[in-house]
């Protein structure tokens, strides 16, 4: 258990049970997922029941309690993009990473999610990996796209 | 004195208090409006939807849940028109489509003449949703054992991690307010389940009451009740009486409190002067 982390983190914050979204996007950004007993020790920090917390991480998408890969891979299915043919670059990645939608690769390199649009359209099919967006992509590019983002 | 506030149902002049809640105004006046989220002890919080009911006069002319309402000056309220009772219809049928099992639902559905459900999943799930348990353990136990899980479809009521809940005490609150029998309490022997949706979210041992020696309440249960009516200052002071001994023998148990009051009390009393 990483409290050191923790406590950093919530030492960025105001006290008080106001901050609890903040909190925890700092804790996801950190350990790409929430860990339990870092989110029992947030409970005991700011007085949030543990049932509350628990709620709001399940809640929001941006939250996740499994650990997310260090590269998050985000497949564009809008109906653009699925017209242009998303599903296949969709394969492709599964094939290359050997994991299925929803799932990260045992290195914690890479998680693999499909999205709804993303509002690049223009750019159809699109995939967003991290921060970066990448259009017009096609089945054979997504080998050199991914060898970008190995270690 | 709290104000009072003048406003009509169905054509009924009704004096109110100041701050009341339309449903409850209403109540108080033998007016029915039908609900299965509201509970007389619990915040209102307006899940269920049934109690809709058109408003007029005061405010804006528009359909509105009497439970989280309040009551205002001239405010016109008609709670059993055609609009409402159609719109009433269809979240009944939804209702039933998702808990079709559930007597509570089927039995206001029937008074409102809606039999079968167009939105049947397949799945049937007496729970519908309406937040009294997770209430009831937040706002008046105070322990916080359930909460809400995920959203739209897949939302859920369950313990934090969906574990067998490590804060409750076994009290049964949630089952007790439960309108529609979706958590149940089944105690076999000395030992107490309770189910949320099938999955055991608690399990305890139950003491032993100390005359008739029958197991009748969770360890943590007797800790929190004695923390909150019998111990303000944090003395050891349990009475471990199942409630038919406790009415049976409630002389002997008034002299055991006495007792240990008077004990309590030449403990902490500071003399003055």
């Amino acid at each position: 258990m990483d409290l050191k982390a923790v406590n950093e983190i919530l030492s960025h914050f105001p006290q008080g049970r106001g901050n609890l979204i903040g909190i925890l996007h700092e804790v996801q950004n950190h350990f790409s997922y929430l860990p339990e007993a870092e989110l029992r020790h947030i409970s005991k920090k700011i007085d949030i029941p543990i049932t509350q917390i628990y709620s709001v991480a399940n809640f929001y998408n941006r939250f996740s309690l499994t650990p997310k890969g260090h590269n998050q891979i985000c497949v564009c299915m809008g109906t653009a993009c699925h017209v242009k043919g998303s599903e296949k670059i969709m394969n492709e990645l599964q094939e290359k990473l050997q994991i299925q939608k929803g799932q990260t690769t045992h290195d914690l390199q890479f998680s693999l999610d499909e999205v709804r649009c993303i509002g690049a359209c223009g750019l159809a099919p699109a995939v967003v990996i991290n921060e970066d967006t990448h259009g017009l992509v096609k089945p054979k590019m997504v080998g050199k796209i991914l060898s970008k983002y190995k270690p | 004195m709290a104000k009072t506030v003048n406003l009509i149902i169905n054509g009924k002049k009704i004096k109110s208090s100041a701050g009341s809640t339309v449903l409850e105004a209403a109540q108080k006046e033998g007016i029915y409006i039908p609900t299965l989220c509201h509970h007389n002890a619990l915040d209102p919080e307006g899940t269920c939807r049934l109690c809709i009911a058109e408003f007029s006069g005061s405010i804006r002319n528009s359909i509105r849940i009497s439970c989280i309402q309040e009551v205002k000056e001239d405010l016109v309220v008609e709670t059993e028109t055609e609009r409402i009772n159609k719109s009433r219809r269809l979240i009944l049928e939804l209702l039933l489509g998702r808990a079709p099992e559930a007597s509570a639902v089927i039995d206001l559905a029937a008074k409102y003449g809606v039999t079968k459900s167009r939105f049947l999943t397949g799945e049937s799930n007496d729970c519908i949703l309406c937040g009294r348990c997770v209430r009831v353990c937040r706002d008046k136990i105070g322990v916080h054992a359930l909460c809400f899980v995920n959203r739209g479809p897949a939302r859920k009521i369950t313990t934090a991690f969906e574990r067998l809940s490590e804060y409750c005490i076994g009290c049964g609150a949630c089952a007790n307010v439960c309108p529609t029998g979706a958590i149940k309490v089944e105690d076999k022997g000395d030992q107490r389940k309770i189910f949320t949706w099938e999955q055991v979210t608690a399990r305890f041992t139950l003491e032993q009451c100390e005359h008739c020696g029958k197991p009748f309440a969770p360890k943590r249960y007797l800790e929190l009740i004695n923390k909150k009516a019998y111990n303000p200052k944090g003395l050891e002071f349990v009475d471990y009486i199942c409630p038919d001994c406790f009415k049976q023998h409630d002389r002997l148990s008034d002299k055991r409190r006495e007792g240990a009051l008077r004990k309590a009390v030449n403990k902490w009393s500071v003399p003055r002067g």
